[in-house]
Protein backbone atom coordinates (compact mmCIF):
# COMPACT_ATOMS: atom_id res chain seq x y z
CA UNK A 1 0.00 0.00 0.00
CA UNK A 2 1.38 3.59 -1.00
CA UNK A 3 1.77 6.45 1.44
CA UNK A 4 -1.50 8.24 -0.66
CA UNK A 5 -3.43 4.96 0.28
CA UNK A 6 -2.37 5.53 3.86
CA UNK A 7 -2.55 8.90 3.77
CA UNK A 8 -6.54 8.71 2.69
CA UNK A 9 -7.03 5.71 5.32
CA UNK A 10 -5.50 7.74 8.49
CA UNK A 11 -7.69 10.91 6.98
CA UNK A 12 -10.76 9.30 6.53
CA UNK A 13 -10.25 7.08 10.10
CA UNK A 14 -10.25 10.66 11.50
CA UNK A 15 -13.12 11.48 9.68
CA UNK A 16 -15.30 8.67 10.58
CA UNK A 17 -14.13 9.17 14.53
CA UNK A 18 -14.67 12.79 14.79
CA UNK A 19 -18.11 12.66 13.04
CA UNK A 20 -19.14 9.83 15.31
CA UNK A 21 -17.84 11.56 18.44
CA UNK A 22 -20.02 14.49 17.18
CA UNK A 23 -22.75 11.98 16.17
CA UNK A 24 -22.75 11.10 20.30
CA UNK A 25 -22.60 14.33 21.89
CA UNK A 26 -24.35 16.72 19.26
CA UNK A 27 -28.24 17.52 19.94
CA UNK A 28 -31.00 18.21 17.21
CA UNK A 29 -31.96 16.50 14.50
CA UNK A 30 -29.88 18.43 11.63
CA UNK A 31 -26.66 18.19 13.72
CA UNK A 32 -27.15 14.58 14.15
CA UNK A 33 -28.31 13.87 10.46
CA UNK A 34 -24.77 15.76 9.30
CA UNK A 35 -22.55 14.13 11.67
CA UNK A 36 -23.64 10.78 10.58
CA UNK A 37 -23.31 11.85 6.88
CA UNK A 38 -19.70 12.52 7.89
CA UNK A 39 -19.02 9.70 9.36
CA UNK A 40 -20.50 7.67 6.50
CA UNK A 41 -18.07 9.82 4.21
CA UNK A 42 -15.49 8.80 6.35
CA UNK A 43 -16.26 5.05 6.55
CA UNK A 44 -16.56 5.22 2.44
CA UNK A 45 -13.40 6.65 2.51
CA UNK A 46 -11.57 4.04 4.40
CA UNK A 47 -13.34 1.10 2.41
CA UNK A 48 -11.83 3.15 -1.15
CA UNK A 49 -8.35 3.00 0.83
CA UNK A 50 -8.89 -0.41 0.98
CA UNK A 51 -8.97 -1.47 -2.08
CA UNK A 52 -13.10 -1.61 -1.92
CA UNK A 53 -14.47 0.90 -4.02
CA UNK A 54 -17.92 -0.68 -5.03
CA UNK A 55 -19.19 -1.47 -0.59
CA UNK A 56 -17.36 2.58 -0.55
CA UNK A 57 -20.70 3.64 -2.67
CA UNK A 58 -23.25 1.28 -1.11
CA UNK A 59 -22.16 2.48 2.16
CA UNK A 60 -22.03 6.17 1.35
CA UNK A 61 -25.66 5.71 -0.25
CA UNK A 62 -26.60 3.75 3.34
CA UNK A 63 -25.26 6.41 5.21
CA UNK A 64 -26.55 9.76 3.34
CA UNK A 65 -30.43 7.47 3.60
CA UNK A 66 -29.63 7.03 7.81
CA UNK A 67 -28.61 10.78 8.20
CA UNK A 68 -31.51 11.57 5.75
CA UNK A 69 -33.87 9.57 8.28
CA UNK A 70 -32.30 11.06 11.48
CA UNK A 71 -32.70 14.28 9.99
CA UNK A 72 -36.02 14.41 9.86
CA UNK A 73 -37.74 17.09 11.75
CA UNK A 74 -41.17 15.55 12.57
CA UNK A 75 -40.49 12.08 13.97
CA UNK A 76 -41.57 12.02 17.81
CA UNK A 77 -39.29 12.05 20.89
CA UNK A 78 -39.18 8.63 22.75
CA UNK A 79 -37.06 9.13 25.54
CA UNK A 80 -35.83 5.26 27.49
CA UNK A 81 -36.74 4.62 30.75
CA UNK A 82 -33.02 3.49 31.72
CA UNK A 83 -31.60 5.54 34.51
CA UNK A 84 -28.76 7.75 34.59
CA UNK A 85 -27.33 5.37 36.50
CA UNK A 86 -27.56 1.82 33.62
CA UNK A 87 -26.41 4.85 31.37
CA UNK A 88 -22.85 5.38 32.49
CA UNK A 89 -22.57 1.33 33.18
CA UNK A 90 -23.35 0.96 29.53
CA UNK A 91 -20.54 3.71 28.79
CA UNK A 92 -18.17 1.71 30.64
CA UNK A 93 -18.84 -1.20 29.19
CA UNK A 94 -18.32 0.72 25.55
CA UNK A 95 -14.49 1.64 26.97
CA UNK A 96 -13.89 -2.03 27.78
CA UNK A 97 -14.90 -3.14 24.57
CA UNK A 98 -12.64 -0.72 23.01
CA UNK A 99 -9.59 -2.22 25.18
CA UNK A 100 -10.75 -6.16 24.77
CA UNK A 101 -10.74 -5.09 20.81
CA UNK A 102 -7.89 -3.18 20.81
CA UNK A 103 -5.75 -5.95 23.04
CA UNK A 104 -7.23 -8.76 20.21
CA UNK A 105 -5.87 -5.97 17.37
CA UNK A 106 -2.34 -5.78 18.71
CA UNK A 107 -2.25 -8.91 20.12
CA UNK A 108 -3.37 -11.45 17.23
CA UNK A 109 -1.29 -13.26 15.09
CA UNK A 110 -2.07 -12.47 11.31
CA UNK A 111 -1.18 -14.44 8.35
CA UNK A 112 -0.06 -12.41 5.70
CA UNK A 113 -0.74 -12.70 2.07
CA UNK A 114 -0.50 -10.77 -1.23
CA UNK A 115 -3.87 -8.79 -2.53
CA UNK A 116 -4.56 -9.44 -6.28
CA UNK A 117 -7.77 -7.33 -6.92
CA UNK A 118 -8.05 -4.02 -8.20
CA UNK A 119 -9.72 -1.09 -6.66
CA UNK A 120 -13.42 -1.37 -8.81
CA UNK A 121 -13.70 -4.72 -8.57
CA UNK A 122 -18.03 -4.57 -8.81
CA UNK A 123 -18.77 -7.21 -10.75
CA UNK A 124 -16.99 -9.86 -8.93
CA UNK A 125 -18.87 -8.62 -5.78
CA UNK A 126 -21.75 -8.45 -7.80
CA UNK A 127 -21.11 -11.89 -8.85
CA UNK A 128 -20.69 -13.21 -5.12
CA UNK A 129 -24.12 -11.56 -4.07
CA UNK A 130 -26.38 -12.75 -6.84
CA UNK A 131 -24.86 -16.18 -7.88
CA UNK A 132 -22.48 -17.46 -4.88
CA UNK A 133 -24.09 -16.33 -1.97
CA UNK A 134 -27.68 -15.32 -3.26
CA UNK A 135 -29.28 -16.64 -0.58
CA UNK A 136 -27.60 -14.30 2.29
CA UNK A 137 -28.47 -11.41 -0.43
CA UNK A 138 -32.05 -12.56 -0.29
CA UNK A 139 -32.14 -12.79 3.58
CA UNK A 140 -30.88 -9.30 4.08
CA UNK A 141 -33.84 -8.45 0.92
CA UNK A 142 -36.32 -9.85 3.36
CA UNK A 143 -34.95 -8.07 6.45
CA UNK A 144 -34.76 -4.75 4.61
CA UNK A 145 -38.37 -5.41 3.00
CA UNK A 146 -39.12 -6.69 6.75
CA UNK A 147 -37.91 -2.81 8.18
CA UNK A 148 -39.97 -0.80 5.24
CA UNK A 149 -43.58 -2.50 5.55
CA UNK A 150 -42.55 -2.28 9.63
CA UNK A 151 -41.76 1.14 8.96
CA UNK A 152 -44.36 2.32 6.81
CA UNK A 153 -47.42 1.02 9.34
CA UNK A 154 -45.79 2.31 12.02
CA UNK A 155 -45.15 5.86 10.25
CA UNK A 156 -49.24 5.77 9.12
CA UNK A 157 -50.60 4.86 12.16
CA UNK A 158 -49.53 7.68 14.40
CA UNK A 159 -51.70 10.88 13.04
CA UNK A 160 -51.75 14.22 14.01
CA UNK A 161 -54.46 15.14 17.25
CA UNK A 162 -56.63 17.20 15.22
CA UNK A 163 -56.89 15.40 11.74
CA UNK A 164 -57.98 12.60 13.27
CA UNK A 165 -60.38 14.58 15.32
CA UNK A 166 -61.73 15.77 12.25
CA UNK A 167 -62.33 12.96 10.67
CA UNK A 168 -65.49 11.96 13.08
CA UNK B 1 3.44 5.75 6.44
CA UNK B 2 1.86 2.68 5.68
CA UNK B 3 -1.30 0.54 6.81
CA UNK B 4 -1.81 -2.61 7.94
CA UNK B 5 -4.43 -5.52 9.40
CA UNK B 6 -3.66 -4.32 12.98
CA UNK B 7 -4.41 -0.56 12.50
CA UNK B 8 -7.49 -1.51 10.21
CA UNK B 9 -8.35 -3.81 13.07
CA UNK B 10 -7.81 -0.63 15.67
CA UNK B 11 -9.97 1.76 13.77
CA UNK B 12 -12.69 -1.23 13.43
CA UNK B 13 -12.41 -1.64 17.29
CA UNK B 14 -12.79 2.09 17.72
CA UNK B 15 -15.67 2.40 15.47
CA UNK B 16 -17.35 -0.55 17.31
CA UNK B 17 -16.83 0.77 20.05
CA UNK B 18 -18.32 4.29 19.63
CA UNK B 19 -21.05 2.62 18.63
CA UNK B 20 -21.71 1.21 21.16
CA UNK B 21 -21.14 4.09 23.13
CA UNK B 22 -23.83 6.23 21.57
CA UNK B 23 -26.42 3.61 21.78
CA UNK B 24 -25.82 3.21 25.71
CA UNK B 25 -25.50 6.99 26.22
CA UNK B 26 -28.18 8.54 24.35
CA UNK B 27 -30.94 9.43 26.25
CA UNK B 28 -33.61 9.64 23.11
CA UNK B 29 -33.95 6.33 21.24
CA UNK B 30 -34.00 7.78 18.00
CA UNK B 31 -30.64 9.35 18.66
CA UNK B 32 -29.30 5.91 20.50
CA UNK B 33 -30.43 3.93 17.38
CA UNK B 34 -28.03 5.90 15.06
CA UNK B 35 -25.21 3.75 17.25
CA UNK B 36 -26.60 0.75 15.00
CA UNK B 37 -24.93 1.90 11.61
CA UNK B 38 -21.81 2.85 13.76
CA UNK B 39 -21.64 -0.40 15.27
CA UNK B 40 -22.24 -2.38 11.84
CA UNK B 41 -19.73 -0.05 9.97
CA UNK B 42 -17.10 -1.00 12.69
CA UNK B 43 -17.91 -4.40 11.58
CA UNK B 44 -17.60 -4.05 8.41
CA UNK B 45 -13.82 -2.30 8.32
CA UNK B 46 -12.70 -5.53 10.32
CA UNK B 47 -14.24 -7.51 7.57
CA UNK B 48 -13.03 -5.49 4.89
CA UNK B 49 -9.45 -5.37 6.39
CA UNK B 50 -9.38 -8.73 6.47
CA UNK B 51 -10.36 -9.70 3.01
CA UNK B 52 -7.70 -6.71 2.21
CA UNK B 53 -4.64 -8.24 3.61
CA UNK B 54 -5.52 -12.17 4.15
CA UNK B 55 -7.08 -12.32 0.61
CA UNK B 56 -4.90 -15.59 -0.21
CA UNK B 57 -7.07 -17.41 3.04
CA UNK B 58 -10.40 -17.37 1.69
CA UNK B 59 -12.51 -15.90 -0.91
CA UNK B 60 -10.94 -12.40 -1.63
CA UNK B 61 -14.14 -10.68 -1.86
CA UNK B 62 -16.19 -11.99 0.96
CA UNK B 63 -15.31 -9.42 3.20
CA UNK B 64 -15.90 -7.28 0.82
CA UNK B 65 -19.80 -8.72 0.55
CA UNK B 66 -20.35 -8.74 3.85
CA UNK B 67 -19.77 -5.22 4.35
CA UNK B 68 -22.20 -4.55 1.62
CA UNK B 69 -24.83 -6.24 3.36
CA UNK B 70 -24.29 -4.90 7.11
CA UNK B 71 -24.45 -1.34 5.69
CA UNK B 72 -28.08 -2.35 4.01
CA UNK B 73 -28.92 -3.98 7.06
CA UNK B 74 -27.97 -0.81 9.13
CA UNK B 75 -30.27 1.29 6.95
CA UNK B 76 -32.81 -1.02 7.31
CA UNK B 77 -32.71 -0.75 11.03
CA UNK B 78 -32.58 2.94 11.06
CA UNK B 79 -35.81 3.29 8.61
CA UNK B 80 -37.67 0.86 10.94
CA UNK B 81 -36.54 2.52 14.47
CA UNK B 82 -37.59 5.78 12.80
CA UNK B 83 -40.66 4.48 12.00
CA UNK B 84 -42.24 2.48 14.95
CA UNK B 85 -40.73 6.23 16.79
CA UNK B 86 -43.46 7.78 14.69
CA UNK B 87 -44.52 11.06 13.94
CA UNK B 88 -44.86 14.41 16.43
CA UNK B 89 -47.97 14.66 16.65
CA UNK B 90 -49.30 18.10 16.59
CA UNK B 91 -52.04 19.43 18.98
Amino acid sequence: MDSLHAIGFYVSAALAGVGGIFLAFLHGHWHRGLALGAFGLGVAGIYASLSAAFAAIVVLVCSVGCALLVARPDYRTVEQAAAGLWRQIGAVGAALLLVALAYAAFRGRFAHATFYDGPFNTMTVARLLFAHDALATEAVAGVVLAALVGAAIAWRRERPRDEREGRR
Amino acid sequence: MTVTLVSVLFVAAGLTALGAFIAAWKRELTAALTGVPVMFAGAGVAFVGVARFGAASGAPLLGQEVAVLLAIAALAAVGLGVGLAGRESSR
